[in-house]
């Protein structure tokens, strides 16, 4: 598989910042679930990527958002956080060579273990997320409510986008 | 030595990583509110292009329900003029023409946050200047807070830091609305003097003690009345008559330079 050019994550970067930014951000159901579906650029980092690269897209992806959402730092914080465990997580769920090169998706693990990559690097991410949001930490059970229903959200959301792009057989 | 550099690296990217994650947190709790203010403004100048964008194409779809809210708006200030009488009249021709009221668009809007903010197309160019009061065609919004050269970013009713004098309508004893998060619906009136008669349903609206906000602007209606915990003053739950999540259009109230300087000439003489 080749790989991904300069300006394809850079146009993916501002793609996925514009989709959080306009419509995702506004998205508020019962004032608890938000889909925070920008981290679809870090699920699909390819395992031959540089792991100092990986951060810093993560790092910049966040703070982009960051910043057109008046929240300095916390998304920057989850998004590198999660790309921190991104290739470890990957290992979890399938077996890789030394130099086989892998964009994760339902073609290449499998669907049951891309869907469990999935579930397990959003729920991380968003955990990290509402944690960092609600300091001073006051009520958990909303805490927990807002994890839960949000990862369910951009689970779907992600799921519907995966099985879009498979039928239509083009790759993201 | 060798392979002790060799291992450092190797693992370069956690060291990177501890770098990004301290300068994200140093980002998110380092700022104290008068830096995150700055942050906020800089943000704006920066996003309103963006914000306003995303607001036209929300208007798009709106626009309906915009004008019919203009219409009814309209309906009830030619209502209200065919109802004066000529000295009435006289009266506040001269109320409006000390004061003027500047019409600005929400481009960005928050509801669900603890803190939230808005922000509106208008700025310092415009004549805005902080602590002016911002309200709607169905009540108070909120106080300006920041301005840039365009846009200035609002403190609403829906922030722990906002504090807005109000008063039943026709009586005097006032008290201050809060907000302490949750339901973007309901606020709390603090401090309304115990012997005021307040009741479920009646209506609130500004006093107009410290010309942020003209006299009797809408703010909503009593949802509930109990006594606070020292016994003196009561507790009431306003139900708010603006919808916060679902602004288009907002009035902001600006001072002419006579009523500063009535103001100002008042502070001097006491």
């Amino acid at each position: 598989m080749e790989k991904r050019s300069f300006m394809f994550r850079l146009f993916q970067l501002i793609g996925l910042g514009l989709l959080q930014v306009l419509i995702l951000n506004r998205i508020s159901l019962f004032g608890y679930v938000t889909p925070l579906f920008y981290i679809w650029m870090i699920i699909r980092f390819d395992t031959s990527m540089n792991r100092s690269a990986v951060l810093l897209w993560a790092f910049f992806l966040g703070l982009s958002i960051d910043l057109f959402s008046g929240t300095p730092g916390l998304n920057a914080a989850s998004a590198t956080f999660i790309a921190m465990l991104q290739p470890a997580i990957v290992k979890l769920f399938v077996q890789l060579d030394r130099h086989d090169v892998l964009i994760p998706c339902s073609a290449t693990m499998g669907g049951r273990s891309f869907a469990g990559y999935l579930l397990l690097m959003i729920t991380l991410h968003h955990t990290c997320y509402f944690i960092l949001r609600s300091i001073p930490l006051g009520d958990w059970t909303v805490l927990v409510l807002k994890i839960v229903f949000s990862t369910l959200m951009t689970f779907i959301l992600m799921i519907v986008t995966e099985s879009v792009t498979m039928s239509s057989g083009y790759k993201r | 030595m060798r392979s002790l550099l060799d291992f450092i690296v190797k693992h370069s990217y956690v060291f990177l990583f501890f770098l990004l994650e301290i300068l994200s947190l140093v980002l998110l709790f380092g700022f104290n509110d008068r830096q995150k203010e700055a942050f906020l403004t800089s943000a704006n100048s920066m996003s309103g292009t963006i914000y306003e964008w995303r607001a036209g194409v929300d208007q798009f779809f709106f626009i309906r329900k915009e004008n019919t809210r203009l219409v009814e708006e309209n309906t009830r200030l030619r209502e209200m003029l065919y109802e004066m009488t000529d000295s009435q009249y006289v009266d506040q021709e001269r109320a409006l023409s000390s004061s003027r009221v500047v019409a600005a668009r929400v481009v960005d809007n928050s509801i669900r946050k603890d803190d939230n903010y808005l922000t509106i197309n208008k700025g310092r160019r415009d004549g805005i200047a902080p602590g002016m009061g911002v309200y709607s065609s169905d009540g108070v919004v909120g106080v300006v807070m920041v301005t840039g050269k365009r846009y200035s970013i609002v403190l609403p009713v829906l922030n722990g830091n906002s504090s807005i004098s109000c008063k039943k309508k026709g009586s005097d004893s006032f008290g201050f609305l809060e907000w302490s998060g949750g339901d973007p619906y309901v606020a709390q009136l603090k401090d309304m003097p115990y012997h005021s008669a307040v009741e479920i349903g009646d209506t609130i609206v500004t006093t107009g003690f410290s010309s942020v906000f003209p006299e009797n602007v809408p703010v909503g209606t009593v949802a509930g009345v109990e006594r606070s915990k020292n016994g003196y003053t009561l507790r009431i739950k306003v139900n708010l008559s603006c919808d916060l999540s679902d602004l288009g259009w907002v009035y902001i109230h600006t001072l002419t330079e006579d009523e500063e300087i009535e103001e100002l000439n008042e502070q001097i003489l006491k």
